[in-house]
Formats: C-alpha cells, structure tokens, sequence
C-alpha cells in the first residue's frame, strides 16, 4: 500500500508537503513526530475527512481515490482514535455493529441473539472473550472501550473490501498499564492476519515495543522512513525535534532550601491514608503508582477537593485550604491531568484561561491584561496568535504552555502536577521541565503526579510511591531506572491487597 | 480572519436590510424621529428581560421564569398600591421580590444542582401561580395605580433643544439604556464578567483555576430576577395596569434576542451588545410588519423563521 505525495495547504499555511508512506501488510509501522509535525492533517486526509491538494493512494499498484470518509471505509481503511465515542447507553453488541444493518426477526424485530452472535464473533476475531456483549457499554472502562472500537472497526458492510488497514492514533493516550497490554496483544493479532498497521504514538517506549517501522515527520515534511531494528530511540529523536535532546531533563542548579512548605502526618481521606512527607521550598516530590493509585486525590487534598479526615496536614504552618479559590489565593497553582475538560476553557480566549485565577479587585482592564498574558506566554514559549486567540486553535503542546502559564501567574509557593507532560510532544516535554525546574529553583516546592518514569526519574527529588491510596515508599531516584521503579509498584500493590 | 469577521457581523447586516426594507416598503412613517422613539419604547421592557438573560446565558444557563417574574413585579407594586402603599415601597418591593426569585433560582440551579431548563421551568409556573393569588387573578387599574407611578411611562427629556419639536426620549427607553450600560460594564468590564464567561467556558476547569462557581452563579440569578422585575415594573407602569400574565411574552423573545446576538460571538458566545442587535432586529420588524398591516399571527412566523435562519446559517458557517 503506497500513499504518495501528500500535500495539503490551509490557507497559506503548508501542513504537509509531498509526504509519502508506504506500509505493508502484517507490519506494524509508527507515525512520529512532534505536535504540529502533520500527523493528524496525515490522518485526516487518508480517512478522506479533509480534501487533499495532492495525493496518490495506490493499493496493491491499483489507484484509490479518497474524496470521503464512506471511500476510506470502502478501501477497508479503518480509524481508531484516541476519543472513544462508545454509546453508553447501548449495549456492547449494539456498539459494535453501530451503523451495520441490524439482524431482524419478521422484517421488523431486532434480533437480539443474532447481533449477539455476530458481536461475540467479532470479539472473539480478536481474541477478547472476557467482555460480555449484552452489558451497557457505559459500564465498562477505557480499555474495553478501546477493545469495542477495534471490534467495531473489523465488522465491515456487505460488499465493502474487508479492513486492510488499521490506523491507531494515540490508542494508549487513556490506558492504563494493563490495558495497554491487552491492546498490544490484539494489534499483534491484527498483524498476524495480515493487516497493515499505521499507529500514531508520542511514546517512545511503546513504540520501540509494538512497531516494525517508523516515519518521522517533521514540519510537515517527511524526514526519514526506516526499519526500527536498525535505528535507536537517539536516532528517532534526533529526527523529530531535528535537535539532539536525548538527555531530555534540565540538570538541578540550586539545593532544594530548608523551609517546609508542606507537611503531612499520617493524614488520610476517603480514599488515601498514611501519607507521611514533607515538601521544602524547591523541592519536586513525584507521586507514582499505578494508574488510579491514588495519586490525582493526593493533589486535590491541598485544593480542599478531597477532604482529610485524618492525621495532621499543614501547608505553611496553617491549615490545608478548603476550597480551590482559597488555594489558588494562597499560593497554591494547580495542573489539572484533564486537558480539555479540567484545564482549559477551550472556546475562551488565551488571556482568560492565562489569568483566571489570578484577576482581583473588581476591575478588568483588557489591556493592561493584554499585556500581563504576553509575559506570561514568552515564559512559557507560547505559539500562538496574541492573547485573543482561542485555545482549541492551538496544538495539545501549547494548550498544555497555557496552563502552564496560568500557573506561572504569580510564582507558586505550592505547584501541583497531574500528568504534566500527557499529550505534548518531545520538544514541548523539555521546555516543560526546564519551567518546571525554573520555578523549583525559585523557592516553589513542586508536588508531581506521572505515570511517565524517566520523567519522574529525571526531575524529582524524591519519589513517594502510592498504592491503592496508602503511601508505600518514599524513595531517592538517584541511580534508579524506570524498572526498579516499576518493580516498586507491582511490590507495593502485593503488600496492600496482602 | 475575514471570513469570521463577517460572519459576526452577518446579524448586523441583516438588520441594516430590515431597515432598508421599511424604509423603502413605508417612506412616510417608518424612518421618522417619532416612529424611531416609538419603537424604543415599544423594545425597552424586552430589552431589559434580554440584557438580564444575557447574564446568565453567559454561564450557559437560561432563566424561563423571566416573564412569569415580571408579571409577579408588577403585581406585587399594584396590590401594595392598592394598599395605599406609598411609590417607593411597592417598587422597592417589586424589586425585591425579584430578587428573592433569583435567589431561589440561582439556589435550585447551583446549590441543588438542578438542570436551569428544569429549575426555572418549576419556578415560573410557581411565579406565575403566586401573581394569580396575590391578585385573585384580577387586573389591578384605574385609580389604584398612583398617576406618579404610570406618568413616568408616559414622560421623557424633551427633545426640543436638538430640534424635534413636541418630542420626548421617553424614560422607559432611558430605562433600558441605563440596564444596558449596567449590564455591559459589569460583563465586559470587570472581573466577576470575567468568572462568568469562564464558568460559560467551562464550568469544571473555572472551578479548578479557583472561581467560585457556586456562588457566582446564585449571584448572576439573582441579577436576572431583579432584571426582570423592573422590566415588570416598566410594563405595569407603561399599561398603568397589573395583571397576571402581561410578562408572559417577554422571556421567548428574550431568549430569542439572546440567540440571535450569540450568532455575532467569536465563538458563539454572548454579548450584551450583540444581545442589543438582536432586540432591535425584533423590536423593528414588530414595528415595521405591524405599520404594513401584516396580520399579528403572520408576523409571529415571520420573526420564528428569522430567528432560526440566523442561527442556523451561523451555526452551518462555524461548522464548514
């Protein structure tokens, strides 16, 4: 299969520009790039959502045209997006077949056991026998979810050409790690049968895993095409950012100082007990665990969002706050995991989201905002239009800047971290840590929730490690790797459920 | 950027076109000093209803017990009248039970956690049963309205000194320029705007950058009750009557206003000023289609359809 000479312009902005690609069948072959690299406009033009200014698609050396989604589909091109629109309503097997012909019992009926039968079938296709297909779809988690999509997307209508081609675009963006597991084992399955496979991933190590070739894109052209066997992550990197930041964590620079600004004594809530530590001006402590540890109601103790119940828990010497606005009026900044839903108000203008917590007095003045938003915007390497341009323009790494800036807006005496670096790409990742190092260098004490280990391995200074809401460990990240770290995990999990 | 530039001002246009077309269908009447003063009194209680709804439509909220509320504000100052109640204490309490229905309002829908369509829905049929039985369902007119009270209706700023002889701004329209002027400064010039347009954004990421959403959105409820009972009290005062129902046409149109002014947004948001545009493009159609003789039920689907033209082709842009 052979995609030749993309090209696509948005006004007088080239998105990409004479890209080609071509996959193979039962290969598995990762599209990488940094945000903003092209590689949803790539994704959008072969899924035919988006009219090409130039392309050839030729499969098995016949020519495909894709003016629309249905000729996609038709070319048995099948898309799974990182969003999972699952019906919460329906059941599993009505998902599945969603937009199929229902079976029908004298004309009129639905027949239940034959959609059943033929969901069941499609499950079974990929090798998923633990999902019961009668059950409402919004009583599953993520990774089910995914797990439906997929069994949706092989179901193909009379009389188009079976899937031939699976295109994942950031499929573990939501997983967990046991989740991912399980779609690692079906992408397999796919590959086996002899499917292309185009997956779309910011994860390095994931992709080092799962894949068998890899394109780069950068700026919208096509920067190299090779087997991953005979590259490095170095390599993939270097071709990504077209700059050399394999040892992607700004180096420490000042000691952490002696002032504590937070301090926990066996303090407990609804879901956490026996967190004891302490938190010194300019210190990073990472939050681990495995995904739903614990770690995101860790963080809403000192916003008044999980309440303690339990022990003695002090931020600077009063006190948790109790309420968000008393937070953020105390010193507190928060990073919220949820992007789009928690962070950002996406329809509102950069400015607003920029200063939101931070406005007093009655008063707005727009241009005196105006300004205070373009400081903290060059803080944070913001690319965007001005202060009034909307958020959801911008690419996932400079929405993430927003927040960030928002957080900048007065220098926190506490930083709250959920996932600070989800979703960004490679270069917004390193000019995220270096702000995060900045500000821990300026007296913030940093709380850092991630499920990314090298990056809690490079910025922390130490490790508290969660598990199923009870602390487990505080650790020194000095000399670990990411696997002892893991190790730590699946150690603290067997203690608690012991 | 030009595209989108005149797709907000697509609404703009289309009532520069109204106006062209009375101008040109009713040479005589329609682009006169007395008709144009006319009309501003004829939109002042709707454009009050409409400011105060923009308020909370803003938060992405509605208020449906607006016109039920005004026809309770208007009650509440006549049957106080009747009571040989003195001006200021039956507006000052008109005013008040305006705002005590916000507060209910703001509190079913931010404290309780109602949905606003269900919450206001249940408070207008309450508003309006309660209008009934303060008034025994009657029409309170005649000499229980003091003549101070209906005379500031009926009076204006001469405009003699700018050379219209005989003719008055009438205080009502002055009225809804003073709402308006409020409502404006308090969206677009200051921070509790500021906090409503966030929570409008995106209530759960507002509440996590430290707005304090519940209180916020009591507050803008109350503001719109007390909207709507001076609008009530203009009514009341424009008719020298009270009754029972008389608000109850405004909160349709209100949203209505609303709507059309959303299609001026950047991103289909609400402004006070666009809001304006919107009362206008009503308010003159009445006026003009009214002065053509156009039969009053003819009239109602011509300014449905229009409303659903103009959101509809502003909805179709934003998606293409």
């Amino acid at each position: 299969m052979e995609f030749a000479g993309l090209s696509k312009l948005y006004g007088p902005a080239t998105v990409l520009e004479d890209v080609t690609l071509r996959l193979q069948p039962g290969r598995v072959h990762a599209l990488m790039g940094e945000n903003g690299a092209g590689k949803s406009t790539f994704i959008k033009l072969l899924a035919g959502v988006v009219p090409a200014d130039a392309m050839t698609v030729r499969k098995n050396g016949s020519e495909v045209t894709l003016r629309s989604a249905a000729d996609a589909t038709a070319a048995g091109f099948r898309f799974i997006h990182q969003e999972l629109n699952i019906i919460p309503q329906l059941s599993v097997a009505e998902n599945i077949l969603l937009g199929q012909d229902m079976p029908v019992r004298a004309r009129l009926l639905v027949n239940w056991t034959e959609l059943a039968r033929r969901a069941k079938q499609a499950l079974a296709a990929l090798g998923v026998e633990h999902i019961n297909v009668r059950r409402h779809a919004g009583a599953l988690g993520t990774g089910d979810r995914m797990l439906i999509k997929i069994a949706s997307a092989l179901v193909s209508h009379d009389g188009e050409a079976p899937p031939c081609l699976y295109v994942f675009d950031e499929p573990t963006a939501a997983l967990n790690e046991a989740e991912s597991e399980k779609l690692f084992a079906v992408i397999a399955r796919l590959k086996e049968q002899g499917a292309a496979i185009l997956y779309v991933s910011h994860r390095m190590e994931e992709v080092m895993r799962v894949c068998d070739d890899v394109t780069v894109l950068r700026n919208g052209r096509h920067v190299t095409s090779v087997q991953l066997a005979e590259t490095s992550r170095e390599a993939i990197i270097l071709a990504m950012t077209g700059r050399d930041i394999a040892n992607g964590f700004p180096a420490r620079t000042a000691h952490p100082g002696t002032d504590i600004v937070c301090e926990m004594r066996d303090v407990s809530s609804a879901t956490l007990s026996k967190l004891n530590f302490t938190l010194a001006r300019g210190e990073i402590v990472g939050i681990a665990g495995l995904t739903g540890s614990g770690q995101t109601e860790l963080l809403r103790l000192f916003l008044g969002l999980e309440k303690q119940t339990g022990g003695t828990a002090r931020f600077e010497d009063v006190d948790l706050p109790s309420s968000p606005s008393e937070a953020w009026s105390r010193g507190v900044a928060y990073v919220p995991q949820e992007r789009r839903s928690e962070g950002l108000m996406m329809h509102m203008n950069v400015r607003l989201n920029t200063l939101l917590p931070h406005y007093t007095g009655w008063r707005a003045r727009r241009a005196r905002e105006n300004i205070r938003t373009v400081e903290l915007s060059k803080r944070v390497h913001l690319k965007a239009e001005g202060p009034e341009q909307s958020v959801w323009q911008l690419s996932g790494g400079n929405q993430q800047k927003v927040v960030f800036a928002r957080a900048l807006g007065s220098i926190p005496r506490l930083l709250l971290l959920d996932e600070p670096t989800r979703g960004v790409d490679i270069g917004a990742k390193f000019e995220i840590y270096k702000l995060v190092r900045e500000l821990s260098e300026q007296g913030s004490g940093i709380i850092m929730s991630s499920t990314d280990l090298p990056e809690l391995l490079g910025m922390c200074d130490r490790i508290l490690i969660l598990s199923e809401g009870v602390q487990h460990a505080i650790v020194d990240p000095d000399g670990m790797a990411s696997s002892d770290l893991l190790q730590m995990f699946y150690v603290a999990d067997r203690m608690v459920t012991a | 950027m030009k595209i989108a530039n005149f797709r907000q001002m697509g609404t703009l246009l289309g009532l520069l076109l109204i106006i062209l077309f009375f101008t040109i269908q009713l040479p005589d009447t329609f682009l006169t000093a007395r008709n144009l003063i006319n009309v501003s009194q004829q939109i002042s209680m709707l454009a009050v209803v409409a400011f105060a709804m923009t308020v909370v439509m803003v938060m992405g909220d509605f208020d449906l017990s607006v016109g039920s509320m005004a026809s309770l504000a208007g009650i509440v100052a006549a049957v106080l009248f009747a009571l040989g109640y003195p001006l200021w204490i039956g507006v000052a309490a008109a005013l008040a039970v305006g705002m005590l229905g916000g507060l209910l309002n703001g509190f079913l829908v931010a404290v309780v956690g109602i949905l606003p369509f269900v919450a206001t829905l249940g408070t207008l049929t309450i508003f309006s049963g309660l209008a009934f039985f303060v008034s025994g369902g009657r029409t309170i007119f005649g000499r229980d309205i003091p003549a101070s009270f209906s005379g500031f209706a009926r009076s204006g700023i001469p405009l003699d000194s700018i050379g219209l002889a005989g003719l008055k701004l009438p205080f009502l329209s002055i009225s809804a320029l003073v709402v308006l002027a409020i409502t404006w400064v308090l969206l677009e010039q200051t921070t509790y705007g500021r906090r409503l347009y966030a929570i409008g954004g995106n209530r759960e990421a507002a509440r996590l950058a430290g707005v304090q959403v519940t209180r916020l959105r009591s507050s803008a409820f109350v503001l719109t009750g007390i909207g709507a009972a001076a609008a009530g009290l203009m009514y009341a005062s424009r008719v020298a009557s009270a009754n029972p129902t008389q608000g109850a046409g405004l909160m349709l149109d209100a949203i209505a206003a609303v709507f059309l002014g959303m299609t001026m947004g950047k991103e289909g948001e609400p402004r006070v000023l666009a809001t304006l545009v919107g009362v206008l493009i009503l308010g003159i159609l009445d006026n003009g289609l009214t002065q053509m003789s156009v039969d009053s039920y003819v009239r109602e689907m011509l300014i449905g359809a229009i409303v659903l033209v103009a959101v509809a082709t502003s909805s179709f842009r934003r998606s293409h």
